[in-house]
C-alpha cells in the first residue's frame, strides 16, 4: 500500500471549511430531513390510511399545512444539501482512499447517503414541476428512497457523533480546518488537539458564509412559498404555481383533456348513479335544488400548492343516507376518467364533512375542475378529491 | 455516547435495509435500473463536475481578488448560486404545462435576473460603504498621528 500520497493528489487550502461549520449546517439539514420524513409519511397516510384509523376532517387546513411544509422545506433543502456537501468535499480525497474494511463500508454508506439525498430532493422538486422524465412511478420510489435516506442519515449521525459533538461545541472562528487530512491526524488543523491560534479566513468568514447561505435560502423560501402561503403570492418570483391564474382562481392539476372526459362529462344526459341498498340516480336537474351546502375549504395538492376557495354543493352523507347508507359507511366515489386517480374512498369523519361540489367561487364548476360534479373534503390530498363523478358506491 | 452511537447506527441500518427491501420487492426492474443510473449519475455529476468547478472558482478568487473585495464577492456568489439552483429547472421547464394548471407560467429567467441584480446591487452598495468607511478611518488615523507628532514637537 502506498505510504505517501502522490504529488498530484488534491490538497485543500481554504480555511473556510471546518467541522464546526459542517456540524452547524448538518444540524439544520438533519432537522429538515426529519420534518420531510414526518410530513412525507403523513402525506402517504392520506393515500393509504388504516381502515381502523381514517384520516380526520379536522383541522380543515391540516394537509395544507403539512404538505405545504413538506414541499417548501424540500425546495429549501436542495441548496442546503449542496452547501453541506461543499463543506465536506475534501473528505472525498482522504489518503489512502481505503484503509480497512470498516473504512470501505463507511465510505460506501456515505455514497449511498449522498446519492439518495441528491436524487430524493431533485426528483421531489421535478415532481412538483410535473416533469416525470426520470421514468419511474414517483410516489412509492420517493417513499422507499426516503427510508433509505433517513436510515443512512441515522447511521451517519451514529458514525460521526464524536465529530458532531466536537463541531457543535467548538467556536466557529477557532475550530479545525477541514481538509483532506482528518483533524485527528493533523495537529496543525486547529483541531481539539490543543489550543492553537485561530485559522485566518482572509475572505468571507465562516459565520458570514452561514449567514449568506441562510439569506439565499431565505430568498428561495420567500419567492417560492407564495404558491401555498397565498399572501406571499405577489413576491412569488420563483413560485411554480400561481393560484390566481387557474380557472375560477384555483389551479388545476389534471385537465379535462388529459383525463379524456370531455364528451361524457359535458353530455346533457349525464347521471350520477348511487349504488347501495336502495340504488337511485340523479340527473343534472336534480343537482341544483340540493346544492345548498356551502363550505370554505382549501384545495391542497401533494405537489405543495394550495388555495382556499368557496365551494357549494350537495352533502355526500345525505346522498349516501338516501341510498340506505350511514355515517359509518365506507364509500367509493368514481370518476368518468378512464385511468389514473379516477376513484377514491371516503369514510369516517371525512364522509360527514364531504361535499359533492357543483359550484366553485360562485360559479358553476369549470370543466377542468370536475364539471358536473366533484368531491371536496377538508384535510384531504388534492388528487383524492375526485373530479367528474358519475358513480357513488356504498361499500359497507 | 457509545450507546447512542450503537442505537443510531442500528436503527439507521434497519430502516435503510427496509427501504432497499421495499424498493427491490415492489418496484419494477426497469424503474430500478433507471433509479440506479440516477443515483450513480448524481454522485458523478456532484463529485466530479460541480464540486471541482466550485473549488476551482474559490481557488481562482483567492488568487485574483483582494481579501476585502473577495468577502463581498463570496457573499453575493453564495446567495446567487442558492437562488439559481432552484430557478434553473423552472427556466428550462417553463411553458411545458397546459395553462389552466397555472404551473410554470412565470418568466423565471427574467425573475432570476432581477434577483441576481438585487443581490449584486445590495452587495455592491455594502462594499462601497465599506471602502468609504475604511478610507475615512485611515484619514482620521493619519490626522491623529499628525497631532501626536505636533504635541511632541511642542
Amino acid at each position: 500500500m502506498l505510504q505517501h500520497r502522490p504529488r498530484w493528489w488534491p490538497s485543500f487550502t481554504s480555511t473556510l471549511r471546518s467541522t464546526a461549520v459542517t456540524a452547524r449546517i448538518g444540524r439544520v439539514l438533519g432537522v429538515a430531513i426529519g420534518v420531510l420524513f414526518t410530513t412525507g409519511l403523513l402525506s402517504h397516510y392520506q393515500y393509504e390510511p388504516w381502515q381502523w384509523l381514517p384520516v380526520p376532517a379536522k383541522p380543515v387546513w391540516g394537509y395544507r399545512l403539512t404538505q405545504g411544509i413538506h414541499v417548501a422545506i424540500g425546495i429549501a433543502t436542495i441548496p442546503l444539501l449542496v452547501i453541506k456537501l461543499w463543506s465536506v468535499y475534501p473528505n472525498l480525497f482522504r489518503f489512502p482512499p481505503i484503509r480497512s474494511i470498516r473504512h470501505a463500508l463507511e465510505r460506501l454508506s456515505i455514497a449511498i447517503l449522498v446519492s439518495a439525498a441528491l436524487v430524493q430532493v431533485a426528483t421531489g422538486f421535478l415532481n412538483v414541476l410535473n416533469w416525470y422524465g426520470f421514468g419511474w412511478f414517483f410516489p412509492p420510489v420517493h417513499r422507499f428512497l426516503g427510508y433509505v435516506l433517513v436510515g443512512s442519515v441515522l447511521l451517519h449521525i451514529g458514525v460521526k457523533l464524536p465529530d458532531i459533538v466536537y463541531g457543535l461545541r467548538a467556536r466557529m472562528s477557532e475550530a479545525d480546518v477541514l481538509t483532506e487530512i482528518p483533524w485527528n491526524e493533523n495537529p496543525e488543523s486547529h483541531s481539539n488537539a490543543g489550543r492553537l491560534p485561530d485559522p485566518p479566513t482572509p475572505g468571507i468568514s465562516r459565520r458570514a458564509l452561514l449567514v449568506a447561505a441562510s439569506a439565499g435560502i431565505g430568498v428561495v423560501v420567500i419567492t417560492t412559498v407564495g404558491q401555498t402561503v397565498t399572501p406571499l403570492a405577489p413576491v412569488g418570483l420563483l413560485a411554480p404555481r400561481q393560484w390566481n391564474r387557474g380557472p375560477q382562481r384555483v389551479p388545476v392539476n389534471r385537465t379535462a383533456e388529459q383525463a379524456q372526459v370531455g364528451p361524457i362529462a359535458t353530455a346533457a344526459d349525464w347521471v350520477l348513479q348511487v349504488v347501495g341498498p336502495r340504488p337511485y340516480a340523479l340527473t343534472l336537474a336534480d343537482l341544483e335544488p340540493r346544492a345548498v351546502h356551502r363550505a370554505r375549504l382549501p384545495i391542497n395538492c401533494v405537489e405543495g400548492w394550495s388555495v382556499g376557495a368557496d365551494w357549494r354543493g350537495l352533502s355526500l352523507l345525505e346522498i349516501v343516507e338516501q341510498a340506505g347508507g350511514t355515517a359509518e359507511s365506507r364509500v367509493q366515489v368514481v370518476s368518468i376518467e378512464p385511468v389514473g386517480y379516477n376513484r377514491s374512498f371516503v369514510e369516517g369523519p371525512q364522509l360527514s364533512a364531504a361535499l359533492l361540489a357543483t359550484h366553485l367561487n360562485g360559479e358553476r364548476l369549470d370543466l377542468d375542475h370536475g364539471y358536473p360534479l366533484r368531491l371536496i373534503v377538508p384535510n384531504r390530498a388534492g388528487v383524492l378529491n375526485t373530479k367528474w363523478l358519475n358513480r357513488i358506491e356504498i361499500l359497507s | 455516547m457509545k450507546a447512542w452511537r450503537i442505537i443510531l447506527a442500528t436503527a439507521g441500518l434497519l430502516l435503510g435495509a427496509f427501504g432497499v427491501f421495499r424498493l427491490l420487492t415492489e418496484i419494477p426492474t426497469g424503474s430500478l435500473i433507471r433509479l440506479g443510473i440516477w443515483l450513480l449519475a448524481a454522485l458523478i455529476i456532484h463529485d466530479a463536475v460541480i464540486s471541482p468547478a466550485v473549488a476551482g472558482v474559490g481557488w481562482t478568487l483567492r488568487r485574483t481578488v483582494p481579501d476585502r473585495g473577495r468577502r463581498y464577492l463570496q457573499w453575493a456568489l453564495i446567495m446567487i448560486v442558492v437562488v439559481t439552483v432552484i430557478a434553473l429547472p423552472m427556466i428550462f421547464l417553463r411553458g411545458s404545462q397546459p395553462p389552466v394548471k397555472a404551473l410554470l407560467l412565470r418568466d423565471y429567467a427574467a425573475n432570476l435576473t432581477l434577483l441576481i441584480g438585487l443581490i449584486a446591487g445590495v452587495t455592491a452598495m455594502s462594499y462601497a460603504v465599506r471602502v468609504f468607511r475604511d478610507r475615512r478611518q485611515r484619514i482620521t488615523r493619519e490626522d491623529h498621528s499628525g497631532q501626536a507628532e505636533g504635541d511632541q514637537l511642542g
